[in-house]
């Protein structure tokens, strides 16, 4: 009975015109949303490239250079010896941190434009590290990308909000209802039936759509992670689109006219998906007010200061600004100054820590209410999951920052013994290398289960109610 | 007659509950946000005063030092929050705060907000602009959308017609009606945010720039009377109140979520951006280019020996250090006004294709001018950015004026307190609602245009919408 069901609604839906420019459009959408994903990956990849090829190059000059030193017993100003460890660990030799686009991050942009994805490590301050940030015109950033995510979360509930709000009503109101159920057959296995080809058809296009547009765009599946990554989203997108034909199937329960019916499930979409998430933000950033940096950065300077003014001499900060010009043994100037510097350095962090501290603590506190209000809003659990799916979330970028403190304690490790001893430094292939960790498929498994429990849940009590109340529904009224 | 048949829509529609659901959300979301909005603000201008002094006292309690050390050890500036951006906190979120101002660099604003907040935020922040830009439109929609079509289906618009009802007094009339319901709504948030406006500082209402708050009620006003005009057109052409709903539903979904997103996208593929990599290369390479910088310093040692008649350096009347250093910094500055020019006019450009994009989407007009006229859009951070970089600029050339001054040959010059107390402290001026108007001229226009258009097009319908 399932099956005939299926059918017959099959050919009604497909007959409709409507239905088939609709469905085009939301292809063209899906296309679009992973070609645009897909092709700031590529702009992302040519910038972190063009970064690897700006070391490569300078390592290779340096190495020169002191190969030419070493070999000719050449002078050169202490300021700019590549054998001086302080200037290697600092001005001329820093590395690259990088991160790079997970394995599916063309599906989702998340917040990959807007945090940074590389820094230049050096002896610097931790402040001055991670204080990059890409290139983007803000009025872009305000605006948002046009990526899959966006089709899914704003879209896709859209058009099955669409196919299925008068799926029993007008049935009713053109008196086929009634019709059909003198037949051998209860309303729950009609809508049931109906609600099963629309899901079928829709988290069929979708996934298939996607698939299509992953294997044009050129983002290769058989990457580590990739297939279990793509699991996981086919189960957010079943869980979401399962969540809007409960809530459908709900309000077709009642038994309201058309109309009506249209009324309610536009305003849950409203809600939901615009003014709730909005909302969200609003209280998260009203309870957790992060103070403006503008006291960090007061922070920062009152404890260089006092730092300097402990640690090192004033003839010191001269030569730091133009060494060339110290006369004497500059040289020797020049490494008592590092040394020194050294020690302001770590007493600077040192005082600035808990203020940074107090920062992280406020943020995590906003994504810790973010993360339980979510449960409310479909459309906020949808978002973090396809963020953590694609890897451009809060989570995979707060690990980034871990591994890049960790590289740059190693890089000043690396080097503070060096300048200590006044060492020359010869050997630039010996400087350590940042390596991204990529977190496994089972942590990001763990964060997305959640949220699609949470979508899955009260879509199955949604269907549930509905059809419970299928019961009392008033075929003939 | 017109005022009779405003009455009997605000009649009708106050009736309605679902209008009744409808304001009393827009009225709840609109106080909420305007709340927050001057909780920021006041949080914001405080930390703003208490940072501002903190580095002015930094710079004029520094020890005795070479006037070069302190133009390395710099000042900061920060940016100051407008007034308005409680309405609309636009660009904000996204740039920087903070700026080091200090010797041979232009450094980039750092710290954006958005970097300290949660992925949530990119549904949007619930500002007031939010409010008048997303929701009041589909309330607007929701009310005008059966105008007409509702009439024809209920057969009662032959009736009114035939008692002499002019077409063109009816669409006004209607049109009069939903102003008046959303005036009903948004009257008591306008008057809270005026008071909000005059509480948030000591100098009361409207500090910043009156016209601001003029130019900001006009834009708006117009958008709203846009919607409501093309609304009742469609409501006039649709042969349903069903169909006039679709399609209004679609055009407001097309334009308010995803017009913006689309722009921006052809905006960035229009005038594409470096990477920041790319970008300091490119930086980098111009301002270590040694054959510039030596010719420019041998140029300006010839002038210099030519002037006081002399034959070397050494025997100049003043230090020649200083006078390096200067040079250097008028080299870099050539080189900071080209590239961060280039920049700065790529995001202009693409901006421009926004106000241009108003041509099929009213709201983008609205976008662009309320950020505008709220002092949060790119051309005001501009604006900022410039300001601190003539400051810099400025300290540059007082402190190397004064080593070209003492600096002797052999030892090394200390300065003090009054060298510090020459470098006046940073203030900035914002630009006027004058300035802001000619930045938007394209989208003033446009938005103009589209009043006209949806005015015309409101009337024409009224005049030959079929009876039933």
């Amino acid at each position: 009975m399932l099956a005939r069901i299926i059918r017959h609604e099959w050919r009604t839906l497909s007959a409709d015109s409507t239905l088939w420019v609709v469905g085009v459009a939301f292809i063209a959408a899906i296309g679009y949303g992973v070609w645009n994903g897909a092709r700031w990956v590529g702009f992302q990849q040519a910038a972190l490239a063009s970064a690897s090829a700006e070391e490569a190059e300078r390592y290779v000059k340096l190495q020169t250079e002191v190969d030419d030193l070493q070999r000719t017993g050449g002078k050169v100003s202490p300021f700019r010896d590549p054998r001086s460890p302080s200037n290697a660990g600092g001005r001329l030799g820093p590395r690259y941190a990088s991160l790079p686009p997970g394995p599916l991050a063309a599906l989702a942009v998340g917040q990959s434009d807007l945090l940074p994805y590389y820094f230049k490590v050096s002896t610097d301050s931790r402040d001055a590290v991670v204080g990059a940030t890409e290139i983007e015109n803000p009025q872009r950033l305000l605006v948002g990308r046009f990526d899959l995510a966006f089709v899914l979360i704003f879209f896709y509930p859209i058009l099955i909000l669409a196919l299925c709000y008068n799926m029993l009503s007008a049935e009713q109101e053109q008196g086929t209802l009634a019709l059909t159920l003198s037949q051998p057959l209860s309303l729950a296995t009609l809508t049931t039936g109906k609600v099963l080809l629309r899901a079928t058809v829709l988290v069929g296009l979708v996934v298939v759509c996607t698939l299509a547009a992953l294997v044009i765009g050129g983002v290769d599946l058989a990457a580590p992670g990739a297939l279990a990554r793509l699991g996981l989203w086919v189960a957010a997108v079943v869980a979401y689109g399962a969540f809007w034909f409960g809530l459908a199937m709900l309000v077709a329960s009642f038994g309201l006219r058309s109309a009506a019916n249209a009324t309610v499930l536009a305003s849950a979409w409203l809600v939901l998906v615009v003014v709730l998430p909005s909302v969200f933000n609003l209280v998260a950033t009203s309870v957790f007010p992060v103070p403006s940096r503008m006291e960090l950065v007061q922070a920062v300077r009152a404890a260089s200061d006092d730092a300097n003014a402990a640690g090192s001499k004033l003839l010191a900060t001269y030569y730091e600004d133009h060494p060339e010009l110290a006369t004497g043994d500059a040289a020797q100037a020049m490494t008592d100054f590092n040394v020194v510097r050294v020690a302001v350095n770590d007493d600077v962090e040192r005082r600035v820590r808990p203020v940074i501290v107090r920062y992280e603590q406020q943020i995590a506190g906003q994504q810790r209410l973010v993360d339980g209000l979510r449960f409310i809003s479909p459309a906020v659990l949808m978002q973090s999951a396809l963020n953590d799916i694609a890897g451009t979330g809060y989570e995979r970028h707060q690990r980034f920052l871990q591994q890049v403190d960790g590289y740059h304690a190693a890089w000043r490790q690396f080097f503070t013994p060096l300048i200590f001893q006044k060492a020359s430094f010869t050997d630039y292939r010996t400087t350590p290398r940042f390596a991204f960790e990529e977190e496994t498929s089972g942590r990001v498994a763990d964060r997305v289960t959640p949220a699609v429990l949470g979508l899955a849940i009260p879509a199955l009590a949604l269907v549930w109610l509905a059809l419970a109340r299928l019961g009392r529904f008033p075929v003939v009224s | 007659m017109i005022l009779r048949i405003a009455r009997k829509e605000l009649l009708d529609l106050s009736r309605d509950g679902r209008f009744r659901v409808l304001s009393a959300l827009v009225l709840i979301v609109s106080v909420v946000s305007l709340a927050a909005g001057w909780k920021t603000y006041t949080d914001l201008a405080a930390q703003h005063r208490t940072a501002q002094l903190a580095t002015r006292d930094q710079w004029l309690n520094q020890p005795k030092k070479n006037p070069h050390s302190a133009a390395h050890y710099g000042v900061y500036a920060f940016k100051p929050a407008s007034q308005m951006a409680m309405v609309d906190t636009g660009i904000d979120p996204y740039v920087g705060v903070a700026v080091w101002l200090e010797a041979h660099k232009q450094n980039e604003m750092k710290y954006r907000p958005a970097q300290d907040r949660t992925a949530v935020q990119r549904f949007g922040s619930m500002n007031g602009a939010e409010v008048l830009q997303v929701l009041v439109p589909l309330f607007i929609v929701l009310m005008a959308f059966s105008a007409f079509a509702g009439e024809r289906e209920q057969g009662t618009l032959r009736q009114l017609l035939s008692v002499g009802a002019r077409p063109h007094d009816l669409a006004l009339g209607k049109a009069l009606g939903v102003a008046s319901a959303l005036g009903a709504v948004l009257l008591p948030a306008t008057a809270l945010s005026v008071v909000a406006l005059t509480l948030s500082t000591s100098e009361g209402l409207l500090a910043d720039d009156p016209w601001r708050v003029v130019t900001i009620g006009t834009v708006y006003l117009t958008y709203f009377a846009v919607v409501t005009a093309l609304a009742l057109w469609v409501s006039a052409w649709a042969s349903s109140a069903r169909l006039a709903l679709v399609v209004l539903l679609t055009a407001w979904f097309a334009s308010a979520i995803v017009a913006p997103r689309v722009v921006s996208d052809l905006a960035a593929w229009l005038h594409p951006t470096p990477s920041a990599v790319e970008f300091q290369k490119a930086l980098e390479a111009d301002l270590n280019n040694e054959k510039d910088m030596k010719e420019r310093l041998d140029r300006r040692r010839d002038d210099l020996l030519k002037h006081y008649n002399v034959a070397s350096v050494d025997a100049l009347p003043i230090a020649f250090s200083g006078v390096s250093l200067q040079e250097g910094e008028e080299h870099g500055n050539e080189v900071f006004d080209k590239h961060f020019g280039a920049l700065f006019g790529r995001y202009e450009r693409q901006n421009r294709v926004f106000q241009w994009s108003a041509l099929v989407a009213p709201t983008l007009a609205v976008r662009g001018l309320s950020m505008g006229f709220s002092g949060t859009d790119f051309g005001q951070h501009r604006h900022f950015v410039t300001a601190a970089e003539s400051y810099r600029r400025d300290i540059q050339r007082t402190l190397n004026g004064d080593i070209a001054k003492h600096q002797q040959a052999g030892q090394v010059y200390m300065a003090g307190r009054e060298l510090w107390d020459q470098v006046p402290a940073f203030s900035y001026e914002p630009p006027t609602a004058g300035w802001v108007v000619g930045q938007y001229a394209i989208a003033l226009a446009v938005l103009g245009a589209w009043l006209a258009a949806a005015v015309v097009l409101m009337m024409r319908a009224a005049s030959t919408a079929l009876v039933d």
